[in-house]
């Protein structure tokens, strides 16, 4: 596959994709191929060496380099010093050597400049990139109390650091794979080389392998050209903004993906308990951290069920809801025009309206846009006999509690399950709400992530640490999660 | 990367609860109570001591020839032809059972909770979800009952711990019921209402290690009796034996009957969600296994597209017995009667065939 | 995939066969039974609740009533439903059904049990819901019952009959122990008697020994709720007082009664009562010895309880005084014993049953069903056997006060 590629671009230009010993047409084959004097941002300089008296070319794109390193560290010491040799004389930690256009072609977009020299069939490339990006800064969709809060940025650099300043240890392996045809990205793979099971590692490598297409930009649209379903409503790949997170992952044997110009990572495979989990619950002390669990399994339940176990009750099983209860909701529902599930279909939406439109909106509205929505809508909307005050009252609920599952993909799968559930209630109350929710309970169990299936280790069961509704105590963490297939199990030391 | 995902002990144990322990909710206590009177509370006990050494029996022979299923058992000890024939007289007997087990299961929702549908909408969607809970393997069916177990043990357990002030113990006297004689005779011919784990042996591939399907399944089976003696026992204190006789379904009466406090006076609909997951699983696990079993037969490696067919096939002769549920009580009991030898019998011929291959083979 | 949205929208129209939406239904609390003059037809009465009434939502439905009632004519409660739609707007729920009342006049008749058993087994009914037999029809006993603070109707009859039954004036009667009791046909059924009627009689010597209706009181609600009504085989017999009942609840251990404020003739000073809170905190010990070939029982009656004392108006210092306390013990216990016996006996000669589940116990004599159906516990054996009840004050306490302010010194 890499070689028809670049077949492919040797093609483009008809010309032949090797330098020649003669500047002259190698500067000629140069300007061609990128296009001298149509694109502005390509820049070119040519001049004497003073070492060895010979002309020097340097091109580099003059947005992706930093050019008083090139200056300070290209350009003077060629004009200036004297040497026996070029790597006396240049001062970049990193140069390479090549004498194929499209490696040249590669490493000009990816920040590098080339020199060229008389008599000379070889490029060298020196590393002078500078990307501009984004500070460290605050996460802010996965912010926790207690922990470190710093968050991944766009910069594959920092990013690498990030983790590498958490995982101490020579073992782990930041390995490049190339995807797109036409952009061509670094994908970083991150993993420790004695942990993970090599056929995952393999498995991850052909999944990136086979991606065929021009260009992808970012982890984001990575994630969705490696999953396994595209359509499943459950996310398949953990994608987390937090280096300690990515670090917790990469020590138990996960393998964690990375790209320059993504504030994120995406690990791999995941299970379902991953998107119920908060690294904060283990930053925690143990009751601490499981009372949370607790209150978050509860909001999971509401999120998704409340509304539509409304419905069912009242429309199909009014003998559950106590009198006075029942009382109440009836005498408000008496003076409203719709049907019970049209009124929490109404009140869902404007919910999902709302949210959309608060994320939206540039900032300063933020606020307003809250107060108006949810005060004045509601109070307005109930006021109006639109709705009766108990929906505004169950769909709140159902809205909040939603706020309380963090990930962002698995916030959607919550959000679109609990329509589904309001649906199937009010075909037959309990009955098909039940029906639906084994269904789409049974649909959750049969998915794997990467060969892991979902609910691993609880079902089916494998040595780990056991750590699924709620965790252990610290100490007693001893193992890594069997169903990985890690090449060291236990975690904790040996010696006993 | 292959894992393995094979199921395990625990997943065994739940199946065999569900599909065991289940029963004490439908028609089965009123009908033992039909004979019995108040003493039908210990008859699951003495029909699975009655029942007991063929599944023993059936669980040894399946460990010592390495078979992969009961179809491929029979085939081993008796022969290909045999060996499917004697499989075909099995799979007919419980498409006959499931369809009316199931039928019975959708009369129950019907009558409790949907009175103005119809039967027939309501078996339609059961069908669906049994199809399409089915049509995700053994595996799926396995850990789905593992996860759901222990909320289901929790909302009986809830059930009888709200019943308990309602429990007047001293009418579990007389304690021989409706006489000695009719108690063993009855106990006697219902033990295959455990007809069901024989079926579970089609899973035995399914499973990690047959120690995983051996363990799981005893021990689930001990539990269920012990589960259902014990709602057998509780349904025999709270109705007393001249009542029990009448109500068809004692568990939903129950269910009916608790408060929670004052404020919560209708919690049925409460336990019926648990109720109808563990229906659900159940009928999802007999109807695969059922398939599985028609496969095997007919040498039909992709069974489960035969998944779709198989359940229109039991909601269909489900369909068959007209609405009344004193009638079903009549055609279960018979086919319960009538199965009862033949699942007692099975295993101790196959154990005689054994035993002279053995010989055979040492001469 | 359109043929799959299709069968999606067709459930979706099927579905609503069972769907009712909330303001769509009335919900009836309360259900009265009376005869009429054609036999197999009844009169209904449905108490519906007013959902407006004691809501805030609603500024309109103060003036409201909190609930309607509607009486109608019909053979079974289900088809009564459905004809009161006739001037009833909406569908008429009876999950939340508390009590059913029916007159004593219906409860006499054998018509009682036919329509009792009808309502039973609709599952909407529970067997939980409470059987209330009124001395006047159960429509006027309805009518009549006009609580002023307890407005929303299942409110009323869940805090009045909660209370009542604590106290144990009136017995615990669910549906499903009236079917327990009457389909075991070996004891006698208690049933809640009540009535709007008030014929007040001073002279019963204690406070409870009224039948309902006997209360001399003035205000409040007329409705009384004191005493039971006695069920044989369905049929009700006769009636029981306030404190007959406590009685049959104190024997009976599956009924729940545990204290209850009453007095006690004073034995120092007979002009005046004591009063006490009898705390019944042990089942009673009830030992049936059985002669299986004279088919003769005798009955051992132990029955433990704690008396704590509240007041003793003829300021005897029982509390002081080992002797005079040992002497109220006596009389306490005495007194208990005779009204039991007084009640046991009516019941053996005139009932030639028990009202206190007594076959409990006799049961664990027999082997098995056929041998005790055989040996007729309700018509042989209770009638005939000789019981003798023992009372015994395990504690008795004097509450707070030490001893009584001495009159006397007050007076000077």
């Amino acid at each position: 596959m890499q070689n028809r590629r670049k077949k492919a671009k040797g093609n483009e230009f008809g010309v032949e994709n090797k330098l020649s010993s003669d500047l002259v047409a190698n500067i000629d084959l140069l300007k061609h191929c990128f296009s001298y004097g149509k694109n502005n941002d390509f820049s070119m300089r040519v001049f004497q060496a003073k070492y060895n008296q010979k002309d020097v070319l340097l091109c580099y794109y003059a947005s992706l380099v930093n050019s008083d390193k090139i200056e300070q560290t290209i350009i003077r010491p060629l004009l200036e010093q004297s040497g026996s040799s070029l790597y006396h004389v240049i001062i970049p930690e990193s140069v390479k050597v090549t004498s194929n256009l499209n490696e040249i072609q590669d490493h000009m977009t990816s920040g590098k400049a080339i020199m060229l020299m008389e008599d000379d069939p070889i490029a060298y490339s020196i590393d002078v990139s500078n990307f501009e990006h984004r500070g460290i800064s605050q996460s802010e969709n996965e912010s926790v109390v207690r922990g470190p809060k710093e968050a991944f940025t766009e910069s594959l650099r920092v990013n690498i650091s990030l983790v590498r300043k958490r995982v101490r240890n020579h073992n782990l392996m930041t390995e490049v794979k190339k995807v797109g045809d036409r952009s061509t990205q670094d994908v970083q793979l991150l993993y420790i080389d004695n942990l993970v099971n090599d056929k995952l590692l393999e498995e991850v490598k052909e999944k990136l392998d086979a991606i065929k297409v021009g260009n992808v930009q970012n982890l984001e649209l990575l994630e969705q050209y490696i999953e396994d379903r595209p359509y499943s409503i459950f996310p398949s790949i953990y994608y987390t903004e937090r280096p300690d997170n990515a670090a917790i992952y990469l020590e138990r044997g996960h393998i964690i993906l990375l790209m320059e110009s993504s504030a994120a990572c995406l690990i791999v495979p995941i299970t379902f308990w991953s998107f119920i989990h908060n690294p904060e619950d283990r930053y925690m002390r143990v009751i601490f951290g499981n009372f949370t669990r607790g209150v978050r399994f509860l909001a999971l339940f509401l999120t998704t069920m409340i509304s539509a176990i409304y419905v069912a009750l009242a429309n199909f099983h009014s003998q559950m809801i106590p009198p006075d209860l029942l009382l109440a909701i009836t005498v408000t529902r008496e003076r409203v025009p719709f049907p019970l599930i049209l009124e929490v279909l109404i009140m869902e939406v404007a919910f999902e309206l709302i949210r959309e439109a608060g994320i939206r909106i540039p900032n300063p509205l933020g606020p307003t846009i809250g107060i108006v929505g949810a005060l004045i809508l509601g109070q307005a909307a109930v006021e109006a006999n639109i709705i009766s005050p108990i929906i505004v009252i169950v769909s709140a609920l159902s809205g909040l509690t939603s706020f309380a599952i963090s990930d962002p993909s698995f916030n959607y799968t919550v959000r679109i399950t609990r329509f589904i559930f309001i649906l199937s209630a009010g075909f037959f109350g309990m009955y098909s709400l039940v029906m639906a929710f084994t269904i789409w309970f049974m649909y959750a169990v049969s998915l794997k992530s990467f060969g892991i299936p979902y609910f691993a280790p609880l079902a089916p069961i494998y040595l780990s640490n056991q750590d699924t509704y709620f965790r252990k105590a610290m100490r007693k963490e001893k193992w890594r999660p069997g169903y990985l297939l890690p090449k060291d199990l236990q975690s904790a030391r040996k010696d006993k | 990367m292959k894992v393995d995902k094979k199921l395990a002990a625990f997943e065994m144990f739940s199946l065999t609860m569900i599909l065991i322990a289940l029963k004490l909710t439908d028609t089965t206590p009123s009908l033992f109570a039909q004979k019995a009177q108040n003493a039908f509370w210990y008859i699951p006990l003495l029909a699975f001591i009655v029942i007991l050494p063929s599944l023993l029996i059936l669980l040894y022979l399946l460990k010592h020839y390495q078979a992969k299923h009961l179809i491929n058992l029979l085939e081993i000890l008796l022969g290909n032809k045999l060996g499917k024939a004697i499989g075909f007289i099995f799979l007919l007997l419980n498409i006959t059972f499931i369809s009316l087990d199931s039928r019975n299961y959708v009369e129950q929702i019907r009558n409790l909770y949907f009175l103005n549908s119809s039967t027939l909408i309501i078996f339609v969607l059961f069908t669906i979800i049994c199809i399409f809970g089915a049509i995700r393997g053994i595996e799926v069916i396995g850990y789905t009952a593992k996860i759901f177990f222990p909320f289901i043990f929790i909302s009986f357990f809830l059930l009888a711990f709200l019943i308990y002030e309602e429990l007047v113990w001293d009418r579990i006297f007389p304690i021989f019921g409706s006489g000695l004689p009719l108690i063993v005779e009855e106990s006697l011919l219902k033990g295959s209402i455990y007809s069901d784990f024989i079926l579970l042996t089609m899973g035995y591939s399914a499973f990690r290690k047959s120690h995983d399907f051996n363990t799981g399944g005893l021990v689930g089976l001990l539990f269920a009796i012990g589960v259902i003696t014990f709602f057998f026992l509780i349904y025999a204190v709270v109705f007393d034996y001249n009542s029990i006789e009448k109500i068809s379904f004692p568990f939903h009466e129950i269910t009916q009957y608790v408060n929670l406090g004052d404020f919560f006076t209708n919690i049925e609909t409460f336990f019926m969600v648990f109720w109808l997951l563990a229906t659900f699983i159940r009928f999802i696990l007999l109807l695969y296994l059922l398939t599985w079993l028609f496969g095997a037969i007919f040498n039909i490696k992709h069974f489960e597209l035969l998944i779709l067919p198989m359940g229109y096939l039991v909601m269909v002769v489900g369909l068959v017995p007209d609405n009344s549920v004193v009638n079903e009580l009549i055609y279960r009991n018979q086919l319960l009667n009538l199965m009862t030898p033949i699942i007692m019998g099975f295993p101790l011929v196959l154990l005689l065939i054994h035993l002279f291959k053995r010989k055979k083979v040492e001469n | 995939m359109k043929l799959l949205w299709l069968v999606l929208l067709s459930f979706f129209i099927m579905g609503c066969e069972d769907m009712i939406e909330l303001e769509k239904q009335s919900y009836v609390i309360a259900v009265g039974i009376d005869e009429t003059e054609q036999e197999g037809i009844f009169l209904f009465t449905f108490q519906i609740a007013n959902p407006e009434v004691g809501s805030i939502a609603s500024s309109v439905g103060s003036e409201q009533e909190a609930s309607e009632t509607v009486t109608i004519r019909g053979t079974d409660i289900m088809t009564a439903t459905t004809t009161a739609n006739a001037f009833v707007t909406k569908q008429i729920a009876l999950d939340q059904t508390r009590v059913i009342i029916a007159s004593e006049s219906l409860a006499r008749s054998d018509q009682f049990i036919r329509i009792i058993q009808s309502a039973g087994r609709t599952p909407q009914i529970r067997r939980s819901v409470q059987l209330i037999i009124s001395q006047e029809d159960a429509a006027t006993f309805i009518k009549n019952n006009q609580p002023t603070l307890e407005q929303r109707p299942h409110k009323y009859y869940q805090y009045m009959l909660t209370r009542a039954k604590e106290t144990g004036i009136i017995p615990d009667a669910d549906l499903h122990r009236f079917f327990q009791i009457t389909e075991g046909d070996a004891d006698l059924f208690l049933a809640m008697y009540a009535t709007t009627n008030t014929d007040p009689k001073i002279d019963r010597g204690s406070e409870d020994n009224f039948y309902a209706g006997q209360i001399p009181k003035s205000g409040g609600n007329p409705t009384q709720f004191m005493g039971s009504a006695v069920f044989k085989e369905g049929i009700m017999i006769d009636r029981l007082t306030g404190e007959e009942t406590r009685i049959a609840n104190i024997l009976d251990k599956t009924m729940e009664m545990s204290e209850l404020l009453t007095t006690y003739p004073d034995p120092l000073a007979p002009k005046y009562r004591v009063a006490a809170d009898y705390i019944q905190s042990q089942e009673p010990i009830i030992d049936i010895q059985y002669d299986a070939e004279r088919n003769h029982a005798t009955i051992n009656v132990l029955v433990q309880f704690e008396i704590e004392i509240l007041a003793i108006p003829s300021l005897v210092n029982y509390s002081q005084s080992e002797a005079d306390k040992a002497t109220l013990e006596k009389s306490i216990e005495d007194y208990n014993e005779a009204i039991t016996k007084e009640l046991i006996k009516k019941t053996q000669e005139s009932y030639r049953a028990q009202p206190f589940y007594w076959s409990l116990y006799a049961r664990k004599h027999f082997k098995d069903i056929p041998a005790f159906e055989q040996a007729d516990w309700n018509k042989n054996i209770y009638p005939n056997a000789d019981i003798h009840v023992s009372y015994q004050l395990k504690k008795m306490q004097f509450g707070n006060l030490l001893d009584d302010t001495n009159l006397n010194e007050v007076r000077d």
